[in-house]
């Protein structure tokens, strides 16, 4: 689209077609695992339009670096599956390659914003926590021993102490009653989630995979 | 002895597996104040587009904790799960507000979806969801997503206070007409117990949002300070049921329906697309669900066949077109088959046919953005697009041109005429004579 005769930038008009903004690019491009500081001097000089456009197999690349990103942290917060304890600390397990823990907290932060959220890294073994005030830090014990610590000095509030369930039976329960055999479709449930999600920790073993979603390899 | 908590989610939770709700866009309304403050407190969020955390084996998306509260009904409805159902079981308002947050804690919900069976009488079964959904933003502070299924029949004061609890609420037409709802549900008054109920859905919330954008315009910036002052000292008695529960002064409950499609006998597409046309005109219907009828064993309409999914699918995609293309019911007319009902195939495509029949190829040089509507592949935002990139004397020279502002081109392409060419089909060479039917050059 910007041939001769086409000056104007089209996407400078109407935003984004597939690609993204330099903005976004320098951004948000650094949270992922192969960015170099190389990489983004390389974008700056690169008008906008051609990663606007996927104009170029340089861009193609960047975007579909960024795509990568912004999956992740997506994923992260569909499929990671928290627990909550009495002193209101929330706490879970994630697998992310590239530098989006903050955007995670973040998510869970904006829902449970009086407590503190911890979640542990497979990936970098490390975990990282959230306090009320959005304050981050990050340490390489373990999640048990993170929450233990960051619940010491809070007041106990038994909220749920009286329900003798686990949130995944209660959720096993209601996931297993919702399903109509007549309306069963596998490759939609496939594309919904894909087989790389079930590799998550908060999906694997999970109730969804238990459920009607076995392989050969499960039997193995 | 009662039954356990996992019990009721498992028979109640089997019992609303027909309904279809999703969690949408709550359209929480961020650009008014909020009238009690904006407290730390409020546990969950609504996204601007609401995060599935699970899907079910079918690939529907199951982001909302959707059970009956009661699965106990007066009505027997012949389609109806419930009918079927020997256990009759129900939430308490405690046992359900706080099984919610348990999940809700989990991560594998993004909100509420309450519906129940009439136990009793609708109002004292709405009274009890009611006290179910109180506990759940006032003692709990849950400020997430909640859908609010209205039953048939309900008093007014009840909706009035449903409507500011909730972000989008319901109350099932199950049928187009009344006929046809009382050859699959006799007990329900179609009018009285439906109509009426959305009507005054549509009232409430107009008459609401407009007394208080009147209040909030008249007010000085400083006595809207006292003016505030007072909500919050009302809200500690019943100021909630004058404003939005969190202090909005804004309702935005947007109303849906649902519709058993195929249980009535002869019930049309064509009469479903009449009455959602009706209803986005006249009740100010944010969208309706479809449910493709399957009989259930126990139920008087158990040997019935079941209605196809693709007929579910093709409605859907029909009331895309109403609702979001603005397409009006005459031009669905054209394409709607002498039985009534949709033909086989995307409805936009079989319209872009009909269209294309009696006008020219579109030119995205030179088209409205109603004319780009019509071309299968050329959705709102790509028409926009194109819009307004030739506001800016953009000149579309190429097919890549409009791939790469959206253009689906594999459906577009019959449809275009870019640069005075278009694409031409071996239909038009048989046409144009240049091949004979059995395939000779003449």
């Amino acid at each position: 689209m910007t041939r001769s005769g086409n000056k104007q930038d089209p996407l400078e008009v109407v935003g984004c077609a597939k690609g993204y903004s330099h903005e976004e690019l320098i951004k948000n491009l650094p949270r992922h695992c192969k960015s170099t500081p190389g990489l983004i001097e390389q974008i700056k000089k690169i008008p906008e339009v051609v990663f606007r456009n996927s104009g170029t197999l340089f861009a193609k690349k960047v975007n579909k670096m960024m795509r990568e990103v912004n999956t992740e942290a997506y994923r992260a917060n569909q499929f990671t599956r928290t627990e909550i304890n009495n002193h209101g600390v929330l706490f879970g397990v994630v697998l992310l390659k590239h530098q989006v823990i903050d955007l995670v907290l973040d998510y869970f932060h904006k829902r449970f914003p009086e407590s503190i959220i911890c979640l542990y890294n497979e990936h970098t073994k490390k975990t990282t926590s959230m306090d009320e005030k959005r304050k981050i830090l990050v340490s390489k014990s373990s999640l048990n021993k993170v929450v233990e610590k960051v619940s010491e000095n809070r007041p106990i509030v038994p909220f749920f102490e009286d329900i003798n369930f686990t949130s995944e039976q209660i959720f096993e329960t209601l996931y297993k009653s919702q399903f109509i055999p007549e309306r069963e479709n596998k490759d939609f449930f496939k594309k919904m989630i894909p087989d790389k999600c079930f590799e998550l920790p908060g999906m694997k073993g999970g109730v969804e995979k238990r459920f009607r979603n076995k392989d050969i390899s499960d039997f193995l | 002895m009662s039954p356990s908590i996992l019990t009721k989610i498992r028979v109640l939770g089997e019992n609303s597996k027909y309904d279809i709700c999703a969690s949408t866009a709550s359209s929480r309304s961020t650009k008014y104040p909020k009238l009690f403050g904006d407290s730390k407190k409020w546990i969950g969020a609504t996204e601007s587009a609401g995060i599935c955390h699970s899907y079910t084996p079918d690939g529907r998306c199951m982001s909302l904790f959707k059970t009956l509260y009661t699965n106990k009904c007066i009505y027997n409805c012949k389609y109806c799960f419930s009918h079927s159902c020997k256990k009759k079981m129900s939430f308490t308002p405690e046992e359900y507000a706080r099984t919610f947050m348990k999940l809700y804690t989990m991560n594998t919900v993004e909100g509420v979806f309450i519906s129940s069976g009439v136990c009793g009488s609708a109002d004292k079964t709405t009274e009890d969801m009611l006290e179910a959904i109180r506990l759940l933003r006032f003692k709990y502070n849950f400020q997430g997503y909640v859908h609010f299924k209205c039953l048939p029949g309900v008093s007014k004061y009840l909706l009035k206070e449903a409507i500011t609890l909730s972000d989008r609420i319901s109350i099932n037409m199950e049928a187009s007409t009344k006929d046809y709802l009382a050859e699959i549900a006799d007990q329900k008054d179609f009018n009285n117990d439906i109509l009426t109920r959305q009507h005054w859905l549509k009232q409430i919330r107009i008459k609401h949002n407009d007394e208080t954008l009147k209040i909030l315009r008249d007010l000085q910036q400083d006595e809207k300070l006292d003016y505030q002052e007072k909500m919050i000292k009302d809200r500690r008695e019943n100021g909630y049921k004058k404003f939005r529960w969190d202090g909005a002064p804004i309702l935005n409950s947007g109303q849906t329906t649902q519709f058993v499609v195929g249980a009535a006998e002869s019930e049309t597409d064509y009469d479903l697309l009449k009455r959602i046309d009706w209803g986005y005109r006249e009740i100010d219907l944010r969208r309706a669900y479809f449910s493709s009828f399957i009989p259930i064993e126990g139920t008087p309409l158990a040997g019935k066949q079941a209605a196809s999914l693709a007929r579910e699918h093709r409605l859907y995609q029909t009331d895309w077109l109403l609702r979001i293309y603005h397409y009006k019911l005459k031009d669905i007319e054209d394409v709607i088959t002498e039985e009534g009902n949709l033909p086989q195939g995307d409805p936009k495509i079989h319209l872009a046919r009909q269209y294309f029949k009696d006008h020219s190829l579109v030119d995205p040089n030179q088209a409205s953005y109603h004319e780009l509507l019509r071309v299968p592949g050329i959705g709102p935002i790509s028409a926009k697009r194109i819009i307004n990139l030739r506001a800016k004397k953009f000149i579309f020279k190429r097919r890549e041109n409009l791939k790469n502002v959206g253009v689906g081109l594999k459906r577009a392409d019959p449809f275009l005429q870019i640069n005075g060419q278009n694409q031409t089909t071996l239909h038009d060479f048989i046409n144009n004579d240049n091949l004979t039917i059995e395939g000779e050059i003449k």
